[in-house]
């Protein structure tokens, strides 16, 4: 963790320096797009897009791997839930059926292939906008983007205060082991670590909400929510650079959604 | 020309049946400096809200009289106008530092009005500089001490160019040189903007460091004096308000003196009157320390006990001592010294590198905190982050459970089961009935928690470690924005405690603490103990006050003042005679 507390990884590269907007708005459209096909090539065009991005985001590899190793157990999961649950799911689609073996049919399988690589080419954006993003500037260029500030201006508070949170925890937890009532390894019964889990949460609720009353007293008492609008300290007009990252984008999309209105079908499959 | 005007003004809480305030009638003018004291439940934060605004925009309540702000009736207005005429600085520098760096928090009120960028850069610089935190502009608040975050919080305020300044108990959480360098900060900037400037505050000692125009004390609602300084300390009204008197003024009237009007106290540069120095010098005896008679037997040792988290520097340094039965032992430092890492290592949660801690004979780094926690308590500042029960009696016996049903756990024959069961109930009702009538609070065995006073629940949060029968208590900051009266109220209950044999450890940072209720101190720098005295022995020592960031008592100045040359003895004196006073 930074020292912010956030997910914030400390570096300079291309996507650092980009207008965080622009980085929001490529994660909405990169969405859309996912979400438009069930398509394996267009899975695949994103996927390496992505890991061209990710080359160039300057992310630590370890994180890369990790991220993607859960991401990775989540879709074979996923898989493994469907392939159980609706094992004919592919022919219903494709309307032909090869078996391979049992009930096992090639068509399925081929969808939860697509399927799969769908989710996983979402993994590079939302790296990118994750890592790449200093939280200070993050509800700046989600007020750009058209969200009221004051909804904006939520994230901000939550990057703050996460850590504060996650300090008091430990604190209290600490007090409440030593009286006997522990969450860790030395109470042996999980039923128990269970219960003195959930006596945390009323002190906490208790701090947390003794927490909210003095910064709304603290944001009321500098003026927060005076005027329907307000500046941004960490403002950053947007380069020429980003502005030809825009329009690309644009276009891309374009073309990804006449590709869809054309293409006409829901799953492709070529066979 | 006069700023803030109360004129019979009364306030009543929308939620309480009495008035907070009681017919204030006072006048502030431009570019005064004055404190306004009193305990806590006093009023005096309600009325610092009533001028910034917060009464009645964000507590609600029935105002009655008036109140004028610079011409404008705050409460006809909106909070936004209101916060424009005052800036407040509030006690908990952790929840108002709302940016996440420093340039942002102190452009938070510029973000708001609209400011330009250029501009608004241009002015967090300027703010910043006032206040000599330029260098930290992208720190983080986790980069940030307590003082400096403060500093922050001031330049953020600034910003707004409001023309009065509210400080609301800024010494609370403060070590004793943050605070006195924020004191000194409040009065320069004071003399440089000619701003008006309230100050409410509980330490009186330690704002007249600097001078102030005013002070005014409040008790139960109302105004029970509005003066000079000087006039105020000649008498007992802060005595009688339930403050804490400075200890140099403390030590004077103890020297049965008769104040005079050319007795100026307020400066304890200036008592060095003939009079004073006559009385005082009388007063003091210069016999040798009597020793203590301490049970000698040693409830807990720490031996050679070295840590370090991850990278290298150690946090803990080759640090020893013992505690002794029914002591109270202070273990003093700044922030950063170790002071809490020591306390996590002596109850478990965190295991040392190398290094023996030993109780009552038996060596215990290896246990469990939850084997740990069965013979030393750790208590917490605040009761409601201790508390996780509806009930008083649920609360105490809880920990209690925890304890007992791990003995249960090999009895697995079931028909001995509902005997051993009720034995077990028995013996927790007995011991909760014990240790509630040691913490007092024996009438309200079937309350619930809710219900109580602070103090109660501060007692109530002891009760539920106390009930498993502790050799050790730790504390952590117990006085913590605690006004003067609870503090010796609960100060009284942790020595009824040690007279049960309990040693208690007190974690602060307070000074006045430690010489007054501990018998001995161990003062902890980066990591290393660096004393290991009595208080008077070590508040008397120039070098070790200064290298833990601690500061000379009042009492040592005041000896410097009149030419007493023996500063440790009349220390000593002073607390022995306070002591003995105060039986």
């Amino acid at each position: 963790m930074s020292k912010f507390g956030t997910l914030y990884v400390e570096s300079d590269s291309f996507f650092h320096r980009m207008e965080p907007s622009l980085k929001v708005l490529i994660f909405v459209l990169w969405s859309i797009t996912v979400f438009m096909f069930l398509d394996l090539r267009v899975d695949l065009v994103l996927l390496a897009l992505g890991s061209v991005f990710l080359l160039f985001s300057k992310i630590p590899f370890r994180i890369i791997r990790n991220l993607f190793i859960v991401v990775l157990l989540f879709t074979l999961t996923n898989a493994l839930f469907i392939l159980l649950i609706t094992p004919e799911y592919g022919t219903v689609l494709t309307g032909s059926t090869t078996n391979l073996f049992y009930g096992l049919t090639f068509e399925t399988l081929f969808y939860i292939f697509t399927l799969s690589l769908k989710y996983i080419s979402l993994l590079p954006v939302v790296m990118i906008l994750i890592f790449t993003t200093h939280p200070s500037r993050f509800a700046s260029s989600l007020s750009k983007l058209g969200i009221p500030y004051k909804w904006a201006y939520t994230f901000n508070i939550m990057f703050r205060y996460i850590p504060d949170i996650q300090n008091e925890f430990k604190t209290i937890a600490n007090a409440q082991a030593a009286r006997g009532l522990s969450i860790k390894k030395d109470e042996k019964s999980i039923v128990k670590r269970a219960r003195n889990l959930f006596n945390l949460t009323i002190p906490l609720i208790n701090s947390a909400l003794a927490r909210i009353d003095k910064v709304s007293n603290a944001m009321d008492l500098r003026g927060f929510g005076k005027y329907g609008k307000r500046t941004w300290y960490n403002f950053t007009p947007m380069r020429k650079v980003d502005y030809a990252v825009l329009a690309m984008t644009v276009i891309i999309f374009l073309m990804f959604l006449l590709f869809r209105i054309y293409s006409n079908t829901r799953f492709w499959y070529p066979f | 020309m006069t700023k803030i005007v109360f004129q019979n003004f009364s306030f009543r809480y929308r939620n309480l049946k009495e008035p907070t305030l009681k017919n204030i009638t006072l006048d502030i003018n431009s570019g005064e400096k004055v404190l306004i004291a009193g305990q806590s439940g006093s009023g005096k934060s309600t009325l610092m809200h009533c001028v910034n605004g917060l009464v009645p925009f964000a507590y609600d309540g029935e105002i009655s009289g008036k109140l004028f702000l610079d011409g404008i009736e705050p409460y006809e207005e909106s909070l936004f106008k209101v916060s424009k005429i005052a800036g407040t600085i509030l006690q908990d520098q952790d929840s108002q530092f709302i940016g996440l760096t420093v340039g942002e928090d102190v452009a938070f009120v510029l973000e708001n009005e609209m400011t330009p960028l250029k501009e608004m850069q241009q002015k967090v610089s300027e703010c910043l500089a006032t206040v000599d935190m330029l260098d930290y502009i992208n720190h983080s608040p986790y980069e940030l001490s307590g003082g400096q975050r403060q500093r922050v919080s001031l330049a953020g305020v600034l910003s707004s160019q409001s023309e009065i300044l509210l400080f609301d108990e800024p010494l609370a959480n403060l070590d004793p040189v943050s605070g006195k360098n924020i004191i000194s900060l409040i009065d320069d900037l004071h003399k440089e903007t000619g701003k008006t400037i309230l100050i409410v505050e509980h330490r009186i000692e330690d704002v007249l460091e600097r001078s102030v125009d005013r002070v005014i004390v409040i008790d139960q609602g109302e105004i029970i004096f509005n003066g000079k300084p000087c006039e105020l300390l000649r008498t007992d009204t802060l005595k009688n308000a339930g403050l804490r008197e400075p200890l140099y003024v403390e030590a004077i009237k103890y020297s049965e003196l008769k104040l005079e009007d050319d007795h100026k106290l307020d400066d304890i540069n200036n008592c060095d009157h003939d009079t004073i120095k006559e009385s005082v010098t009388n007063w003091f005896e210069d016999k040798l320390p009597t020793e203590e008679d301490f049970d000698t037997d040693k409830v807990l040792s720490v031996k050679d006990i070295n840590f370090s988290f991850v990278s290298n520097t150690k946090v803990i340094d080759n640090v020893s001592f013992d505690i002794r039965k029914g002591e109270i032992v202070s273990i003093l430092g700044n922030n950063g010294a170790g002071k809490s890492t020591l306390s996590n290592l002596i109850t478990g949660i965190l295991k040392p590198d190398s290094g023996e801690i030993v109780l009552d004979g038996e060596v215990i780094n290896n246990l469990s905190v939850k084997a740990i926690g069965d013979k030393i308590g750790y208590v917490m500042q605040n009761p409601n982050n201790m508390t996780v029960k509806h009930m008083l009696r649920d609360e105490v016996t809880l920990g209690l459970r925890a304890g007992l049903e791990e003995a249960d756990r090999f009895n697995f024959l079931n028909r001995w089961w509902r005997a051993k069961s009720k034995v077990c109930e028995n013996t927790i009702e007995t011991k909760f009935i014990d240790t509630i009538k040691k913490c007092k609070l024996y009438g309200y065995r079937n309350w619930p928690l809710s219900s109580l006073s602070y103090g109660q629940k501060r007692r109530a949060s002891i009760a539920s470690v106390l009930a498993r029968e502790p050799r050790v208590l730790i504390l952590d900051e117990p006085t913590a924005g605690q006004d003067y009266s609870n503090y010796s109220e609960f100060m009284k209950f942790m020595n009824e405690l040690s007279g049960y044999g309990i040693a208690i450890i007190l974690i602060t940072h307070d000074m006045h603490l430690a010489l007054e209720y501990t018998n001995r101190s161990i003062v902890m720098s980066d990591g290393k103990k660096i004393a290991d005295d009595t208080p008077a022995n070590i508040f008397s020592q120039e070098d070790i006050v200064k290298k833990a960031n601690l500061r000379e008592t009042s009492l040592g100045k005041l000896a410097d003042v009149i030419g007493i040359e023996n500063k440790h003895g009349f220390i000593q004196h002073f607390i022995d005679f306070d002591r003995e006073r105060k039986r």
